[in-house]
């Protein structure tokens, strides 16, 4: 016992000193002297369908192949795997994951309550864009990987006259039963806010046009689900439009369901996913999982992962996927920003359980 | 029993000596003037485990009197009742809430429906043969586990399902299946069969053929032998029965979840929402706690009608 | 002597409950063997490619090693303590019977969600969730009243005349609880030991609460993955568990007889 926790003092010193260079994504071989013990696996919560796909592609398989440590992921819902792992760092108990794939919303609750590492010594952040850092927080208890847009992706077969130029045409009668959104209405709160006559600045204060135009959606008995179901949907040919974000329209466009997806006029909301660690896993183990966020923000680790996801990326020089280059889910340019709604991480964090709950409500009429 | 071990010139044979060992034991750490509590005794252990659960109310309990501080996401450190003023003014709640008694309602009726005659069948038919299929029919499923069961329902209901197909065979459009009231409560019936049918073809065993027999020779056609007669005799398992069947929908999880959509929550499912997607741990305390009430408050008074017979666990009393 | 009419809509009735009962379960192992790449059914050729796929899949794999030692522990915590508190409601005299079983049955009367959350946080301030253990005493608890009813059903129906005979003929307490209570009531410890281990390898929703990606067991981890794309691996391994049933559903019927379940107590 006594050794081993000398030996891991020896490791610490030793990154201590030489942190720069060990984290600077050198091949593992060459660092062998100074490595801390690596774990038989680590595992990286995920969101299941395409995303895991693509992580694994894009990240997980090229850390196994360049560290030996295999990668376990852990499809539990984001939502449900934060109490867990709240519970656990709590409790003092080593955590169930060793690296949240999370919302920044949600993320930036677990950093305020103070369960995040800090990743602010991560080499590969140096090369990152102004979207990695979280907005309102000390340093990076999380690093944000891409942007997103929740945009509105439906059947061409069902819009015969051309694509829908307002989310008000979602209602429709010939959509009842036919549109999904997802299970807490996340992404569709803003636009719904704008469709239902109100303003984006009264967010949050009053959302009661937001309200109205979900119980008017309400009317046309939407499915609700989370973000592999919409693949599924569109695929068994469930729904003809939802609101969710590209990739899972991408997902079921790739494998040959007829599919497109635009931003209708009242806007789509943008946001960012990010990846986080939390506290109390074993030195070693921190260690490892820090590499891999370090592998998930170099540039071909962000260029194979995006491109599965078709997903705008972090570090600069990205080549957009096929036929991704201008589209409305990939923005890139300020112009291409125009017709996204952007709400600030304080104004989400402190409201969005709330939005959830009310949109829940309505629905579960 | 005494113990003279002339182990020099004979050496008992090994099993006597552990007996005798153990006997031994049992006569130190619990000698037989003790035996009027040894009842107590051997019950001990399952009350302890049965006690874990105890255990957890309590700790419901206290959850469900802390708030969540959106500040910290921590629970607030002061006692309030203020969860089970949110739960009681909120509209949803009761609409889940009278969702699941309605799901639990049509449920009952519709297992005890289709479990009255299986079991009778099977309780009646004269092959052994058949009986042996019918049970093995029942058994498959219970076995199965409620996960893959609903799995399997959500590929035969699918708009591209099999029964899609066959429709589709008479010219019928695909038709949504899933995902709505309907389909929650076809898969609770389809989850609670087996158990409904396991508790009432006891009851039926126990009726006698012969008043059967001597009801119709009186002239009383099937249906009325049926309801004058069996029924009323079969009372307490249909009782029981439906108390099991009754509980288990009001509070289940999986089927909610997997076939409902999103739209059509239990209680269960908003219990859990509250816990692992809201992070509203005080909330969702509050919930259980009053589930678990509901819960009790039905058998006990299904109990304090029909007698506390109907999940008798002690055998011949 | 059951009339025409009664026949035939009775035996339509069980008709219509085997096919609910039974379709479901068909199709998935149908659809287990389809030579696809999505759920089809009738299945897309025949191949037993994706029964080599979860052979492969070392989660699955790890998540089925789980659920068999969840399903061991439950095994072994509650075949002693139910099997002795079977006989104690039945053998011994007990001041407050009736409480006693209500209290007893409180794994059932408590509805699974509340003693999922319950346990998850008496176990979470005892420092023990995120074991595998737990788990398993976790499902000995919910399902306890199972062995305590079957032994007790099979002990009420043993005369106890048999205990004392081997008592004057000088079996010790011990003897005597071996050699002739324990034969006594052994088809209720098997029928409950079997109902706890094909219910701890089928338990869901207790199982959800208290694990995580490092203890998962299989219906979870099939939860898990339902949640994604739906592909035929999930099939193969539900599948998996049909054979398993079956086992047990054989082995019940060799070891005791399936018709014990319609005996009137």
């Amino acid at each position: 016992m006594t050794s081993k926790l000398t030996r891991r003092g020896v490791l610490r010193a030793g990154m201590a000193t030489s942190g720069a260079a060990l984290l600077s994504g050198l091949p593992a071989t060459r660092l062998l002297a100074q490595e801390p013990e690596k774990p038989t696996e680590i595992i990286v919560r995920a969101w299941g369908g395409e995303w895991v796909e693509a992580l694994k592609k894009g990240v997980s398989d090229p850390f196994t192949e360049m560290t030996g440590i295999a990668v376990r992921h852990d499809l539990t819902e984001d939502n449900e795997i934060q109490p867990k792992v709240w519970a656990a760092v709590a409790q003092g108990r080593v955590p169930p994951i060793h690296i949240n794939w999370d919302t920044t919303t949600n993320a930036t609750k677990s950093a305020l309550r103070g369960v995040t590492e800090d990743l602010s010594d991560l080499s590969n952040l140096a090369n990152t864009t102004e979207l990695a850092k979280p907005v309102g927080l000390d340093g990076y208890p999380l690093v944000n990987t891409y942007g997103y847009v929740y945009v509105l992706a439906y059947r061409p077969d069902a819009f015969p006259d051309g694509p829908p130029n307002s989310w008000k045409d979602l209602l429709d009668p010939k959509f009842k039963g036919r549109i999904a959104l997802y299970n807490d209405g996340i992404g569709f709160h803003f636009p719904a806010q704008v469709a239902g006559g109100g303003s984006l600045d009264d967010i949050p204060e009053n959302m009661d046009a937001c309200w109205d135009f979900v119980r008017q959606i309400k009317e046309q008995n939407p499915l609700l689900g989370e973000d592999p179901d919409f693949t599924t949907w569109f695929q068994n040919g469930e729904i003809d439009a939802a609101c969710t974000i590209s990739t899972n329209a991408l997902g079921a466009k790739r494998n040959g369901v007829d599919l497109a997806w635009t931003v209708p006029e009242e806007g789509c909301k943008f946001d960012t996913d990010c990846l986080w660690i939390p506290k109390n896993l074993p030195e070693n183990e921190l260690y490892w999982a820090k590499q891999y966020i370090n592998l998930a923000l170099t540039q071909e680790g962000q260029q194979v992962w995006l491109d599965g996801l078709g997903l705008p990326g972090v570090v600069p020089g990205l080549t957009p996927p096929e036929g991704l280059a201008g589209d409305p889910s990939y923005p890139t340019e300020p112009e291409d920003f125009e017709r996204l709604i952007r709400i600030s991480s304080a104004v989400q964090v402190q409201n969005e359980s709330d939005w959830f709950a009310k949109f829940k409500e309505i629905m579960q009429g | 029993m005494s113990q003279e071990n002339d182990t020099k010139t004979f050496r008992y044979p090994l099993r006597w000596r552990i007996m005798d060992a153990l006997e031994a034991a049992l006569d130190v750490l619990w000698p037989r003037r003790l035996s009027p509590y040894s009842g107590w005794a051997l019950i001990m252990p399952a009350l302890l485990l049965v006690g874990i659960l105890v255990l957890g109310l309590f700790q419901i309990a206290e959850s469900s009197l802390h708030v969540l501080d959106r500040s910290t996401f921590m629970p607030a450190e002061e006692y309030t009742l203020a969860n089970y003023e949110m739960v009681a003014d909120s509209a949803t709640y009761w609409r889940v809430l009278w969702r699941s008694l309605l799901g639990a309602g049509l449920t009952v009726f519709f297992t005890l429906l289709l479990a009255l005659p299986y079991s009778y069948i099977m309780v009646r038919t004269p092959s052994a043969a058949v009986r042996k299929a019918l049970l093995v029919a029942l058994f498959l499923p219970f076995f199965i586990g409620q996960v893959v069961r609903a799995y399997g329902i959500l590929i035969v209901l699918g708009t591209s399902g099999a029964v899609n197909d066959v429709l589709g065979l008479f010219g019928v459009e695909p038709v949504r299946l899933l995902f709505n009231f309907p389909a929650v409560v076809f898969g609770l019936v389809q989850y609670m069969l087996p158990f409904a049918v396991l508790m009432l073809a006891p009851a039926l065993t126990a009726i006698p053929r012969e008043t059967e027999t001597a009801a119709s020779s009186l002239g009383a056609n099937w249906v009325r032998t049926f309801w004058h007669v069996v029924i009323p005799m079969a009372k307490p398992g249909l009782v029981g029965a439906g108390l099991v069947v009754g509980t288990l929908s009001l509070t289940d999880f999986a089927m909610p979840a997997m076939l409902g959509g999103g739209s059509q929550d239990f209680i269960a499912n908003a219990i859990y929402d509250q816990f692992f997607r809201t992070a509203d741990q005080g909330l969702g305390a509050a919930l259980a706690l009053l589930l678990v009430a509901l819960g009790s408050i039905l058998v006990g008074i299904v109990i304090a009608v029909f007698g506390a017979g109907t999940l008798g666990m002690g055998g011949k009393k | 002597m059951i009339s025409p009419t009664q026949r035939i809509l009775f035996w339509s009735i069980v008709w219509f409950c085997i096919v609910i009962l039974s379709v479901p379960t068909l199709i998935v192992v149908g659809a287990s063997v389809t030579a696809g790449n999505i759920i089809s059914f009738p299945p897309d050729g025949f191949s037993l490619k994706w029964y080599g796929e979860i052979a492969l899949a070392r989660d699955l794999r790890q998540a089925f090693g789980r659920s068999i030692i969840v399903s061991l522990i439950c095994l072994a915590v509650s075949v002693p303590v139910g099997t002795l508190a079977g006989l104690a409601l039945t053998r011994y005299r007990l001041r407050f019977a009736n409480a006693l079983q209500v209290y007893l049955l409180l794994p059932f009367t408590i509805p699974l969600i509340g003693s999922g959350i319950g346990m998850m946080l008496v176990f979470g301030s005892w420092r023990i969730l995120g074991s595998v253990w737990p788990v398993g005493v976790a499902l000995a608890v919910i399902n306890i009243p199972f062995i305590i009813w079957s032994v007790s059903s099979s002990a009420a129906s043993l005369d106890g005349d048999l205990e004392l005979a081997a008592a004057n003929c000088g079996a010790g307490r011990v003897e005597t609880f071996f050699h002739v209570t324990l034969p006594g009531v052994m088809p209720g410890v098997i029928t409950g030991g079997l109902l706890m281990f094909v219910l701890a390898m089928t338990e869901f929703l207790v199982s959800l609460l208290l694990t995580d990606a490092r203890t998962v067991t299989l219906p979870v981890q099939i939860y898990n993955n339902i949640r994604s794309i739906i592909t035929p691996d999930l099939a193969a391994v539900s599948s998996v568990f049909v054979v398993i049933a079956l086992l047990a559903v054989w082995l019940l019927d060799r070891l005791v007889g399936l018709e014990i379940f319609l005996k009137s107590k």
